[in-house]
């Protein structure tokens, strides 16, 4: 049902703040650079990482929905953006837009924004499928417990709820109603009833849950800990490296070596300006070498 | 205590917008696809802290849980038919019924949830924010009428289709539009248009089909959780 799945590499065992520093690190410094340079490194070390967590798999979809996202950003910033001075296409007057004109500026600044929505989307899909959510969740419970357990309780109660769904869609069946054939509304009609029977046999479950969480003793003394995740060597370097790459894009960013003017021309790349971002670049791979080095020598397997 | 962290938080997002457009300090003009969800983690950290401080029961904490998962729950039975779904319509009509911190809370779990299975994403804070309000907002109308009225609860939920989209607008246009510039906010208000008008057709419809007896069961159970204790005279 969760969209993650266990997978025996170092990746999948980190610890939740070392991966949730990671992501946060990788989407604000997406935010904070508008270079494509800059950016692209972002994408090539999320890329490494999430390959090397063996989920190559799970992000090909991503990658297919953003192609298609960035197309359409591309599309609408070319068509509306009459900005930039190196004009490619002069076009007939339109009634609302006004006269077409597009411009190599605005395909550029497309293709900016579509490198860093393919970041984002692919942080987002390394965090679906690689940090399972109940330790993020464990990670947060010391600042609200109540929040958190009701998060925790719900997230268990969604895969139960969607077995209910369909136990009383087939006794629906059972009994003659008409689910799949009938017009568009009647089906809608007969659908009605599972939601007003699931309220029901819910709302019935929660009271019983209530009942064994006061019969345990919720909410009666100090909260116990079963179990604790321990930060080792591994997550250390990780968090270290996270750390000293949101410096480096900090201070990057302050010498202006990350942002790009995109009109009313294109900058020319400057390559001293460009030697940080290899230096980001390299510094957020440091998960995907570890997990190589962790898959190859049972010594440093060991030591991390 | 409780209520001087509340409006700390009120005051700092104050600061923090007006700074954002005031000239001359630091933060004028700053990247606002960086700064707007930093303003709704402040109002939703406003909101949980409240929660926290609230002293809410085991009871409630699983009914909480229970009616979010309900909300997410929802999109599936509904998904193969058409793409409205009615999550909007179950955060409100329990906001309606149990008081706007109930709501608030259901509404950003079930997106938080729903998103444990369909995928995370930047939107997730956002789409957190607009389900919470939605069902605060439901518990402002059940403040202002009694019972259940069809008509304003409907008239409520079709609104919320248009302003749900309205306000994830916001992150889309500041998130991936440039220049940042009336057209381009009314193009992308145009382009949104015929989805937010299917959910607020959705939301009302679900309205018409399952208020009435979605509000007899809630408000049921809603008798059946408060317990009053009363001294006996002898």
């Amino acid at each position: 049902m969760l969209a993650y799945r266990e997978k025996e590499n170092l990746i999948h065992k980190l610890h939740p703040l070392a991966a949730v520093a990671y992501i946060t690190v990788i989407i604000l410094l997406a935010l904070l650079f508008s270079h494509p340079v800059y950016l692209l490194g972002l994408l090539l070390a999320v890329g490494t990482v999430i390959i090397a967590s063996g989920n190559y798999r799970e992000w090909k979809p991503y990658l297919l929905i953003s192609l298609g996202l960035i197309t359409v950003i591309m599309l609408v910033n070319a068509v509306f953006v009459q900005a930039g001075s190196t004009v490619l296409f002069n076009g007939p007057r339109v009634p609302v837009l006004g006269k077409i004109r597009i411009t190599l500026e605005a395909i550029c600044y497309g293709i900016g924004m579509g490198i860093r929505l393919l970041v984002i989307t692919s942080v987002f899909c390394f965090y679906t499928y690689a940090v399972h959510p109940d330790k993020v969740l464990k990670l947060f419970s010391r600042f609200g417990n109540k929040s958190v357990l009701a998060v925790t309780l719900s997230t268990r109660l969604f895969p139960l709820m969607i077995r209910d769904v369909r136990r009383i869609t087939e006794v629906q069946r059972c009994r003659g109603v008409k689910l799949d054939t009938g017009s568009r509304w009647q089906r809608v009609k007969n659908r009605l009833p599972v939601i007003n029977v699931l309220l029901l046999s819910s709302l019935e479950r929660s009271w019983q849950m209530a009942e064994s969480m006061q019969a345990r003793g919720y909410g009666s003394g100090k909260r116990t800990c079963y179990t604790r995740d321990l930060l080792r060597p591994g997550d250390y370097l990780i968090l270290f490296a996270a750390v000293l790459s949101l410096i480096t894009g900090i201070w990057a960013a302050r010498q202006g070596w990350s942002a790009y003017t995109y009109y009313p021309r294109l900058e020319s790349f400057k390559l001293g300006e460009l030697k940080m971002a290899m230096i980001i670049m390299l510094a957020l791979t440091v998960p995907a070498m570890l997990g190589w080095g962790w898959k190859k020598w049972p010594l440093l397997k060991s030591r991390i | 205590m409780k209520k001087k962290i509340f409006i700390a938080i009120i005051i700092l997002t104050g600061i923090l917008l007006a700074a954002s457009v005031i000239p001359g300090n630091p933060l004028y003009n700053v990247n606002w696809a960086l700064f707007s969800p930093v303003i709704i983690g402040l109002a939703m950290a406003a909101f949980f802290w409240r929660f926290e401080q609230s002293g809410a029961t085991s009871k409630e904490i699983a009914l909480i849980a229970t009616m979010a998962a309900l909300a997410a729950v929802s999109r599936i039975p509904f998904a193969a038919i058409m793409s409205v779904q009615p999550t909007t319509f179950i955060v409100m009509i329990t906001g309606y019924v149990f008081g706007a911190q109930t709501g608030f809370m259901v509404g950003a779990i079930a997106a938080l949830v729903s998103n444990f299975f369909l995928g995370q994403g930047p939107w997730t804070p956002w789409q957190m924010y607009c389900w919470g309000l939605c069902g605060v907002s439901a518990a402002l109308l059940a403040r202002v009428q009694k019972g259940f009225k069809l008509n304003t609860f409907a008239i409520l939920a079709g609104f919320w289709g248009y302003l749900f989209g309205w306000i994830m607008n916001v992150w889309h246009w500041v998130g991936f539009v440039y220049p940042l510039t009336l057209e381009t906010f009314i193009a992308t208000y145009i382009a949104s248009f015929p989805f937010d008008t299917l959910h607020a057709a959705g939301n009302v419809v679900f309205t018409i089909l399952l208020g009435k007896s979605f509000y007899q069961v809630l408000m049921r159970f809603k008798n059946r959780l408060l317990v009053v204790f009363e001294e006996v005279k002898q």
